[in-house]
């Protein structure tokens, strides 16, 4: 076991270095840099001694090696650099903008598990009624539905019926002002519970299935259980732990819906981090949130491998 | 000397393309009874690729034409105080933006006066292009890979597989705005792209299934008999691979026409053609007033996805029950 859990570890932290060199080399293998980009991307009108000057004062003028060095030893260190955008330091920016993108991904979460599991649950038990079919019905459409557009849709209703005012201005916690910071997480954290719940709910529903009809159930039920604790105690318990497999995969969905979504709401998170660092190119703040976001996936991952390996004897060997 | 026929036995005869053509159309007629579900999926997609194939015949309207009707109020020369409560006053035509849905217009028109009917027609090319060009690319070069990483096994193989775990460590939208950004955003170029960022996930598939099939007692005796390597690859392993090659192509193309969606609606899709994404971001300038191009956009966005992902787990279920609900 020990020896498994080392494995893991090891894999996990090559998987983050990865991650890493990736996207450090990806933000300098785009066209233009920083210093073009915020000079105007026409380079004509600034002249090539202030492109040049700039490039030198952001140290991107250095060799690649040199650059890619540097950057290694400082994150080993756990320095991240300076935000080209806005010179705060990129801790700093992180420990802003990481809070938003937690509430939303939390509260995605909850939205998404608390619908599917007992969808999932609904459409096996009533398995090929027209329940489970308008269930199933549903949960593939919102697999199809592209989250933008629902979330779209969503602010269209609480718009047409003024159904609550969207109070986008001062962008408080939900700890702060929970009132307040509910309005405008509510459309995405719907659509993107909506987007999420549909993989769940399909895995849950086709493992309930499975499980129902094992040996165990069949003996459960042969000694007069109760159908609702052979459900709940027999099956439903080991139907969901496919569903923690994939844990890491639904983690990693929801960051790219939040990407989207915090885009739209002007939710200040690493979502919307993301996406002006790589426009704007400020190389340190895109490496980072990346790699951020990265070991927050290979963590969810290695955690759910390793509880897994503890539950399950059968996986260590494989 | 005359032939003598017996009316009793019936002739063996080659089966020929009519009987072919017959018998596809029975399992097709079996698929759609069997898989209601499946069969509608195959419906709309049929349908949407009728519609890309046929645009400019049921376009009604060129996509890019710009609709005016004559200004009422106009008044040539007008003064600065009329220009100043009616700037309009000064042009003969108007443009006739955010029309509602009706005889004239059947979805109505965006802010530029034009049709979007036609618009969200002309769409679908894209869409389609996108999702099976992407997801063709995706499967061949994950056929490639997966296969050297199964069949070398060791470092090879190990190397193969952290990548594909960084390839998936990384938020898919994010990754395939990276790749789209180093080339110029033609359609071309954003094809490959999805394709490439497709690739963990395919070489994932196809690497499981081909170390299946490998361990399976066929191969190993054809390895007996003394078969290359190659050989057991191409004549053993890959026919028996072709289902997981044809659930990974069909279950990805809606991934991959919502990618594209997702980045024209960030504004960092593929440029000069008309892409839906592109237009439910446009219309949600005016989305409170006038909602039809996001609705009627996004709608078809989904419709298109919704087909391929119906037709894909049916032809899961199909093809291989095992991955079921997977």
């Amino acid at each position: 076991m020990q020896a498994y859990i080392i494995r893991r570890i090891l894999g996990a932290v090559f998987v983050v270095f990865l991650v890493g060199t990736f996207s450090f080399f990806a933000i300098r293998v785009l066209p233009g840099n920083f210093a073009t980009a915020s000079l105007g991307l026409d380079a004509g009108s600034a002249s090539a001694d202030t492109i040049a000057q700039r490039e030198a004062d952001l140290g991107l003028d250095k060799p690649i090696g040199e650059q890619y060095a540097t950057w290694l030893w400082d994150t080993v260190r756990l320095d991240l650099g300076d935000s080209f955008l806005t010179q705060n330091t990129v801790w700093y920016e992180i420990g802003r903008s990481l809070p938003y993108s937690i509430e939303l991904g939390v509260l995605i979460m909850i939205v998404g598990f608390t619908v599917a599991i007992p969808v999932g649950l609904i459409s096996a038990i009533f398995q090929d009624k027209a329940l489970d079919y308008s269930l199933r019905g549903l949960a593939i459409l919102a697999l199809a539905a592209p989250v933008f557009w629902t979330a779209a849709i969503a602010s269209l209703v609480v718009l047409q019926w003024d159904l609550f005012l969207i109070d986008v201005i001062g962008q408080p916690h939900l700890w702060e002002d929970p009132g307040k910071a509910i309005t405008w997480y509510l459309i995405p954290m719907f659509a993107g519970g909506f987007a999420g719940t549909a993989t769940t709910m399909r895995l849950l529903r086709s493992q309930m299935l499975e499980v129902l009809r094992q040996d165990y159930v069949r003996t459960a039920r042969a000694k007069g259980l109760r159908e609702s604790v052979v459900i709940t105690r027999h099956a439903l318990r080991n139907a969901l732990l496919p569903v923690l497999t994939v844990m890491g995969v639904t983690i990693a969905t929801i960051i790219g819906s939040q990407v989207i979504l915090e885009n739209m709401f002007n939710i200040p998170g690493i979502g919307n981090k993301v996406l002006t660092a790589l426009f704007a190119r400020d190389n340190p703040v895109f490496q980072s949130v990346v790699l951020i976001i990265a070991v927050f996936t290979v963590l969810t991952n290695l955690v759910v491998d390793i509880l897994y390996g503890v539950i399950d004897p059968r996986i260590r060997l494989s | 000397m005359s032939q003598i026929v017996d009316p009793t036995v019936v002739p063996l005869r080659d089966p020929t393309v009519l009987d072919r053509v017959s018998g596809a159309s029975r399992s097709l007629g079996r698929f759609l009874r069997t898989k209601p579900l499946g069969g509608s999926g195959l419906i709309l997609v049929v349908v949407f690729i009728l519609v890309a194939v046929l645009a400019s015949v049921i376009e009604r309207h060129d996509p890019d034409q710009i609709f005016e009707t004559p200004n009422p109020d106009y008044k040539a020369n007008p003064s600065t105080l009329e220009l100043a409560r009616n700037p309009d006053i000064g042009s003969p035509v108007l443009v006739s933006q955010f029309e509602e849905p009706g005889g004239g217009h059947w979805f109505g028109t965006d802010k530029f006066g034009r049709d979007i009917w036609s618009q969200v027609i002309h769409g679908s090319r894209l869409s389609l292009i996108v999702g099976l060009g992407a997801s063709v690319i995706a499967v061949v070069g994950g056929l490639i890979i997966g296969m050297i990483s199964a069949y070398y096994a060791g470092i090879v193989d190990l190397l193969i597989q952290r990548i594909v775990d960084m390839l998936q460590a990384i938020p898919f939208l994010v990754l395939v705005l990276v790749f789209t950004q180093i080339t110029e955003r033609s359609v071309l170029n954003v094809v490959l792209w999805l394709g490439v960022a497709g690739l963990a996930i395919t070489t994932r598939l196809i690497r499981s299934a081909v170390l299946q099939v490998r361990e399976s007692e066929f191969v190993l005796a054809a390895r007996v008999v003394g078969a290359s390597d190659l050989r057991i690859m191409i004549r053993h392993v890959l026919p028996n691979c072709v289902a997981v090659l044809i659930i990974a192509f069909s279950i990805g193309i809606g991934a991959y026409i919502l990618a594209e969606a997702s980045i024209s609606f960030l504004g960092a899709g593929p440029q000069g053609i008309p892409s839906w994404g592109q237009m439910v971001q446009a219309g949600r300038g005016s989305l409170d007033l006038h909602p039809w191009q996001t609705v009627f956009a996004g709608g078809a966005i989904m419709m298109i996805v919704l087909g391929f992902n119906l037709l894909g787990d049916a032809l899961r279920d199909v093809l291989d029950p095992r991955l079921r609900g997977a």
